[in-house]
């Protein structure tokens, strides 16, 4: 153990025991990524306990208060703070139940894209020929491919549009900024001399790939996830928005956008508060992954 | 400089290889068998369905109808809709103009208003303007943009009845033959009073929902690439030899700040098509993200598989030829590797 820890981390800023408190100073300086931060824990809390906090049932409909608008104009109902929509659904209710989707989808989309990604660039770095020449051709032409149109034809050929049909396309979508990052850290890294030590050491391929060059690769692939499932999460909200996410009734905030679209003339809440509610959970995402950035990867600090 | 270009060029071969194989499976991945599609009915004969499957190539073995996909392409055949029975690639380059002049229009909207705005936010660093951009810039990338342009749809058109909601000119009063296919040209060539304004009315909405993302990472980038230059040598130099600011800012520094934008530029192309899908499906804009999106849920798979493989093509292209400009702009680029 303690021979491994000399070699794989010579310069181990990242595995000393006070860099968790050292991260948590730098970040802390930081109001915008602060106040991401607590606005994302809302509605991470939200997401959870959206049973216990939600009014209603996000499905459940109320005929005889059909499409009637938040609470503080008139006409409102405070048993329906921001209304409801075509179907007497209650929004909030629904807006509550949608974080759960968005927050999986991104989360799922980003856990997924990561071991994938890790994995394949990690691949592509240490075998190198053609290995490293048919994933790079790959991540290109993934690339190449306007992303939503990628998505949309993936969604095409799996056939009837769902939450888990999403996930996957979008999944494959945000693959190549996974990839090309750990290639080229870990090629940047394996040049190195403790890598090159390692290896005289005797370090089997498997292990110097996972225990010595990875663990170096990690603080931008982890800047690269928090931006990452804010871009999920757009993305996802705009196949729901075309009809091709998740289907009705799942209360998934950019099918709710997309189903309230002939509403905007008259009852414009149906479309205005789902929307919001991507808007808001995105700038804090963003806002939390820039100032994890800045904390974690002094390089790319942004002046 | 010619042998970077070729070695540009030939890095792109394997992907348009790989873009054509992904093509041909996807169109095989997709449920249905083509004839059935193509044919229409349920339960033909034994006989028709052969010569359906001869007369598309079907009988033939994978690898030869591979070759034969390529070879089709090589030559133009870009298939034909199963819906329309036009050629794809007809179809396609109808449509594209008004694709394209939306994507320009947002490209110059954003390009416009985000380069001089990130500039005097770098200038004028921490300041109130800077903050409100960098502000502005942040919701701004974090937009869903279907959602953005109904606001806008909803504020501008029903609100204030400024734009139309949908469409590139009004039909009922303006028509003219395509010259160009671009409309704002064609409606200055028609001589018709009122004609282009009409076409700029419906063009303001989309060119802005379609502009946003880009204007918010142009203007952010623009800021940042400006704060690195400002502290260089020649900067300093240029100020010491007491030109004034707006020469030091706007010659020296923003000219040399202008670099990595161009690369941010031009890697917007492929998300301006993606965005334009959307775009086009809110303001009923007839361009190819509409088309697309029609192909889908009339199950028109030539087409959609046509359609992907030109708008993937024109983007490998576009990013060539932003990677050969930058190249001719960077020398470092060119002899690096």
């Amino acid at each position: 153990m303690a021979a491994d820890v000399t070699l794989a981390a010579p310069i181990s800023s990242a595995a000393q025991p006070s860099s968790f408190a050292e991260f948590w100073a730098s970040f802390r300086e930081n109001k915008g990524a602060v106040a991401g931060l607590v606005v994302l824990s809302l509605i991470v809390f939200v997401a959870i306990f959206a049973d216990f906090l939600a009014p209603h049932s996000p499905l459940e409909q109320f005929r005889d208060a059909v499409k009637l608008p938040p609470a503080w104009y008139e006409g409102g109902n405070w048993a329906f703070p921001l209304g409801t929509d075509a179907l007497g659904r209650d929004m909030l209710s629904r807006i509550m139940h949608g974080a759960r989707y968005s927050l999986f989808i991104g989360l799922s989309v980003m856990s997924v894209s990561i071991v994938c990604g890790v994995a394949l660039g990690l691949l592509a770095a240490l075998w190198g020929g053609w290995v490293d020449s048919v994933i790079s051709r790959i991540m290109d032409l993934i690339v190449a491919i306007p992303s939503l149109v990628l998505a949309i034809l993936i969604i095409a050929i799996l056939q009837n549009p769902s939450l888990e049909k999403t996930i996957a396309a979008v999944t494959i979508v945000s693959l190549p900024r996974y990839v090309r990052l750990v290639r080229a850290s870990a090629l940047s890294e394996m040049g190195k001399d403790y890598v090159t030590a390692a290896k005289v050491a005797g370090v089997g391929s498997l292990r110097l790939m996972l225990r010595t060059v990875l663990p170096n690769c990690l603080a931008p692939v982890i800047v690269q996830a928090a931006l990452g499932v804010s871009d999920a999460i757009l993305e996802a909200a705009a196949l729901g928005f075309l009809g091709l996410g998740a289907q009705p009734p799942t209360p998934e905030w950019g099918a709710m956008v997309g189903d309230g679209r002939e509403f905007i003339r008259s009852e414009p809440w149906i479309v205005t508060l789902p929307g919001l509610a991507i808007l808001v959970t995105v700038i804090s995402i963003n806002l939390f992954g820039d100032g994890l950035r800045d904390a974690l990867d002094p390089k790319l600090k942004r002046s | 400089m010619i042998r970077f270009l070729f070695r540009r060029i030939a890095l792109t071969l394997p992907t348009f290889v790989a873009l054509m194989f992904v093509t041909f499976v996807a169109i095989r991945l997709v449920p249905g068998d083509p004839v059935e599609v193509r044919v229409g009915e349920h339960g033909i004969s034994p006989e028709r369905l052969a010569e359906f499957r001869h007369q598309l190539g079907l009988d033939q073995p994978v690898w030869k109808q591979f070759f034969d996909y390529v070879w089709r392409l090589l030559h133009g055949d870009f298939g034909t809709s199963v819906v329309t029975n036009q050629k794809v690639l007809t179809e396609f380059f109808t449509l594209f103009p008004a694709t394209l002049e939306l994507a320009f229009c947002a490209l110059i909207f954003a390009i416009g208003i985000g380069i001089p705005a990130g500039a005097i936010a770098a200038v004028k660093r921490g300041s109130t303007y800077d903050h409100t951009l960098m502000g502005m810039s942040l919701t701004g990338y974090s937009m869903p943009i279907f959602w953005w342009g109904l606001l806008l749809v909803m504020f501008f058109s029903e609100r204030l009845g400024w734009t139309p909601v949908s469409g590139r000119i009004d039909l009922i009063q303006y028509y003219f033959e395509p010259v160009t296919g671009f409309m704002l040209i064609d409606a200055l060539l028609s001589d018709q009073p009122g004609a282009f304004w009409s076409a700029l009315s419906h063009l303001a909405l989309p060119a802005i929902v379609l502009g946003t993302i880009p204007l918010a990472i142009i203007a952010r980038m623009t800021r940042s690439s400006m704060l690195e230059v400002l502290n260089e040598d020649y900067v300093r130099t240029a100020r010491a030899k007491g030109l004034p600011p707006w020469r030091v800012i706007g010659l020296h520094a923003l000219r040399n700040a202008l670099i990595p934008v161009i690369t941010i530029i031009g890697l917007q192309v492929g998300g301006l098509m993606g965005g334009a899908v959307l775009t086009e499906y809110i303001f009923a804009w007839p361009g190819v993200g509409h088309w697309l999106i029609d192909a889908i849920s009339r199950r028109d798979y030539p087409a959609l598989q046509g359609g992907i493989m030109l708008i993937s093509s024109i983007v490998i292209i576009v990013n060539l030829f932003v990677d050969v400009l930058y190249g001719t702009v960077n020398p470092r680029i060119r002899h690096g590797r």
